[in-house]
C-alpha cells in the first residue's frame, strides 16, 4: 500500500456515520446528495469544504453505533483518502476495510483543520511535519492490507475467489 | 495456554487450530441472514460482485435467510419494494423467507433450528451477538459481507479478546437479564466492550431460563460487543432439540484462558435497573427512582418480547387496568411467541387491563412503522434496546430502557415502578 498524504480534516469524538453520513434519517436521499451535506449537524459546511484526497481525523470512537456500509460510499464519493482516530465503532471498521477505505487506530490529539498528514499504514506511522508530530500505530495486518488494496472484499474476491488473503497485491 | 470461546469457534471454522486474540481469520460461516432494512444493500452488493462474470453462483444461498421484520408491515413504497425483491431472490434461490408477522431475525433464527452450539452465524444486524445465548460465535456484518457469504461460504474476521463476566447468583423474582446487562453498561459504559466478546459464565446465567440468556446475548450489542457466548447446558440441548437444531458441537473455555478483563457481579442481589432518557448507560436503580411519571408502556423487541416477558407483564396485570392516561402495547417477537401467549390466555389478560397487541416483529423498537411515535413532552418507558432522542420519532420525548417487568409495573402505576413492589411482580421463569 502507498502512503496516503492529504489535508486534514477534524471532527469529534463518537461520531455516528448512521445519523451524519447515511441516508438512515434521510429516507429517499441519494447518496450524491448525502455526500453534499454529510457531517453538517456536528461540523458545519463539513462536506462542501471538503476536497477529494483530503484525510479525516477524528475523536473516539467513530462511526460508534453505526452499521450501514452507505456511510463508506458516501465518504468515497467525498473523496475521503483515509481516516485517523483513537478509535472506531466496530462495524464501521469492518464496512470501512470491505469497501476498501483506509481507517487507521491512532491518537488525533494535536493534529489541527488544515495540518498535511502523511499516513504509512505498512510500516504504522501517523505523521504531522509541521507539528513535529509521528506517531507510530500497529501496522495494518497483512490481509485488511490485501483486501484495502483490492478497493474492498468485493474487489478482492472477484480476484480472489478462493480468498487467498498471503498474495502481494500491487498497489493502486 | 488456553483459549476463550471465541478463539476456539473461529479457530475451528478456520482450519482446525483455536484462533489467537488480535489475529485475523478467513473462516467458514454456518448460517447467516440479512433483513430487510438491509437487504435493498445487500441485493445490490450481490449484483456488484457478480457483474460480468458468466460462472458466477451463489453456492452457499442456501444458508442464508432472509428475514422481513423491520419494515413490518412496510410504511412506504420503497420498503414494500424491498420485501417484493426479498421474496423473489427466495423464491428463485431457495433461501429460506421469513414473511412479515413472522417475527424478527433474531428470535426466529434460533427457533427455526438454523443454529448450534459451536456455530458461526452472522447476521446484517448489530443484535446478531443473539445467538451467542445458544454457544454460538454471533456477530453482526453487512450486506457486503453477505454477498460474498452466498458465493464463497467464508469471511474474514478479527479474533477478539474477551471479558469474563460472572454472574452469582440466580436472580431474583422480578429482576431479569436486562437488568444485568443495565448493570453492566452502567460499569462499562455504551460500547465499553467494543471490539471485544464477552463471555458470561457462573451460577446465575445457569438459573436462566433461555428467554432470559437471549436477553443477555443480545444486549450486548449496546456494549459494543462483537459476540456474547454462554455456556450450554442441558436446558441448551433441550431447547435446541424441541427446535429442531443440528447436533450441538458445545465449547467452553479452558481454565487457563485469557481474558482482557473480568467482572463479577453480586446477580443475587441486584434490583432492577432503567436506563433514564437519551443515554442508554445512564443507568440506576429502579428503587432510585422516585416520582417520575410515564406516559407510554412498550414491551416487544428483539431483546424482551420474548414468551417470558409477556408472562410476567400478565401477572403484574391481571384482574387490573392500566394507570389513568396510559398507553400500552406489547409486541410478541416472533409469530411463534404471538401464538403461545394466544393459547396461554396472556392477551386476554393484557387486552383486559387495557394494553394493546400488535403482529410479531421490530414494532416499537424504532420509529420506522409508525407503530408507535411520542408526543412532545411524552415519557415512554421500553423494554427495548436502544433510547436515543429521537429514536420513536420525536426528540421532544423521552424514552426509559427497562425490563418487562419495570415496563408493567410502571404501566399499572403511572410512575416508574419495581415490579417487586407489586403483587404479581416476583414472577419467576419456569428455569
Ligand atoms: S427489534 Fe429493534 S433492535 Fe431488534 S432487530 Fe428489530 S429494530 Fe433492531
Amino acid at each position: 500500500m502507498n502512503i496516503i498524504k492529504g489535508s486534514a480534516r477534524v471532527l469529534g469524538d463518537e461520531v455516528n456515520t448512521d445519523v451524519q453520513c447515511s441516508s438512515k434519517y434521510l429516507p429517499g436521499r441519494d447518496t450524491a446528495y448525502i455526500a453534499t451535506v454529510a457531517f453538517d449537524q456536528v461540523a458545519p459546511g463539513f462536506a462542501k469544504g471538503f476536497k477529494k484526497g483530503d484525510v479525516i481525523v477524528a475523536g473516539k470512537n467513530f462511526g460508534i453505533n453505526s452499521s450501514r456500509e452507505q456511510a463508506v460510499h458516501i465518504m468515497h464519493q467525498m473523496g475521503v483518502a483515509a481516516i485517523v482516530a483513537p478509535s472506531f465503532g466496530r462495524q464501521f471498521f469492518r464496512n470501512a476495510i470491505n469497501n476498501g477505505l483506509a481507517v487507521i487506530e491512532c491518537d488525533t490529539s494535536g493534529i489541527a483543520a488544515g495540518d498535511a498528514i502523511e499516513i504509512d499504514p505498512v510500516a504504522g506511522k501517523v505523521m504531522v511535519a509541521s507539528r513535529n508530530i509521528a506517531r507510530a500505530v500497529p501496522p495494518l495486518p497483512a490481509a485488511v492490507q490485501a483486501l484495502l488494496a483490492a478497493g474492498g472484499l468485493i474487489p478482492f474476491l472477484q480476484k480472489h475467489p478462493d480468498w487467498n488473503l498471503n498474495v502481494k497485491e500491487q498497489t493502486a | 495456554m488456553g483459549h476463550t470461546i471465541a478463539e476456539k469457534i473461529l479457530g475451528s471454522h478456520a482450519g482446525g487450530k483455536p484462533a489467537k486474540a488480535g489475529e485475523i481469520v478467513v473462516a467458514d460461516v454456518d448460517f447467516s441472514m440479512i433483513h430487510d432494512a438491509r437487504a435493498g444493500n445487500a441485493l445490490k452488493m450481490i449484483d456488484k460482485l457478480g457483474a460480468g462474470r458468466a460462472d458466477f453462483a451463489l453456492p452457499h444461498v442456501k444458508r442464508t435467510a432472509l428475514v422481513l421484520d423491520h419494515y413490518s408491515p412496510p410504511p412506504n413504497m420503497e420498503a414494500a419494494n424491498t420485501h417484493v425483491a426479498m421474496r423473489a431472490f427466495s423464491e428463485k434461490h431457495g433461501s429460506p423467507l421469513y414473511d412479515v408477522g413472522d417475527g424478527i431475525c433474531h428470535q426466529v433464527l434460533p427457533e427455526g433450528g438454523h443454529l448450534t452450539c459451536g456455530d458461526l452465524v452472522v447476521g446484517t444486524d448489530t443484535h446478531s451477538t443473539t445467538y451467542g445465548a445458544f454457544n454460538a460465535f454471533g456477530t453482526g456484518v453487512e450486506g457486503t459481507d453477505v454477498s460474498a457469504l452466498m458465493m464463497t461460504g467464508k469471511l474474514w474476521f478479527r479474533v477478539p479478546e474477551t471479558i469474563r463476566i460472572e454472574l452469582q447468583g440466580a436472580l431474583q423474582p422480578g429482576v431479569w437479564a436486562k437488568d444485568v446487562t443495565l448493570t453492566m453498561l452502567g460499569k462499562l459504559g455504551a460500547e465499553g466492550a467494543n471490539y471485544q466478546a464477552l463471555e458470561y459464565v457462573g451460577s446465575g446465567v445457569s438459573a436462566m431460563a433461555i428467554d432470559d440468556r437471549m436477553t443477555l446475548s443480545n444486549h450486548a450489542a449496546e456494549l459494543g460487543a462483537k459476540a456474547a457466548l454462554l455456556e450450554a447446558d442441558e436446558k441448551t440441548f433441550a431447547w435446541l432439540k424441541a427446535h429442531g437444531a443440528a447436533t450441538p458441537r458445545p465449547v467452553t473455555a479452558d481454565a487457563d484462558a485469557i481474558y482482557a478483563r473480568r467482572i463479577v457481579i453480586d446477580t443475587a442481589k441486584l434490583p432492577p435497573q432503567v436506563a433514564r432518557q437519551h443515554l442508554i448507560d445512564d443507568v440506576v436503580g429502579v428503587p432510585e427512582v422516585k416520582n417520575q411519571k410515564i406516559q407510554v408502556a412498550l414491551i416487544g423487541t428483539c431483546t424482551n418480547g420474548r414468551l417470558d416477558d409477556i408472562r410476567q407483564a400478565a401477572a403484574i396485570l391481571k384482574g387490573r387496568k392500566l394507570a389513568k392516561g396510559v398507553r400500552m402495547i406489547v409486541t410478541p417477537a416472533s409469530r411463534a411467541i404471538y401464538l403461545a401467549a394466544m393459547r396461554e390466555g396472556l392477551f386476554e389478560i393484557l387486552t383486559t387491563a387495557g394494553a394493546s397487541v400488535e403482529a410479531a416483529g421490530c414494532g416499537t423498537c424504532v420509529n420506522i412503522t409508525g407503530h408507535y411515535i411520542a408526543g412532545d413532552n411524552q415519557v415512554v418507558i421500553s423494554s427495548a434496546n436502544r433510547n436515543f432522542k429521537g429514536r420513536l420519532g420525536n426528540p421532544k420525548s423521552e424514552i426509559w430502557i427497562g425490563s418487562a417487568a419495570t415496563v408493567a409495573a410502571s404501566a399499572l402505576t403511572g410512575m416508574i415502578t419495581d415490579a417487586r413492589t407489586v403483587a404479581g411482580g416476583d414472577w419467576r421463569a419456569a428455569a
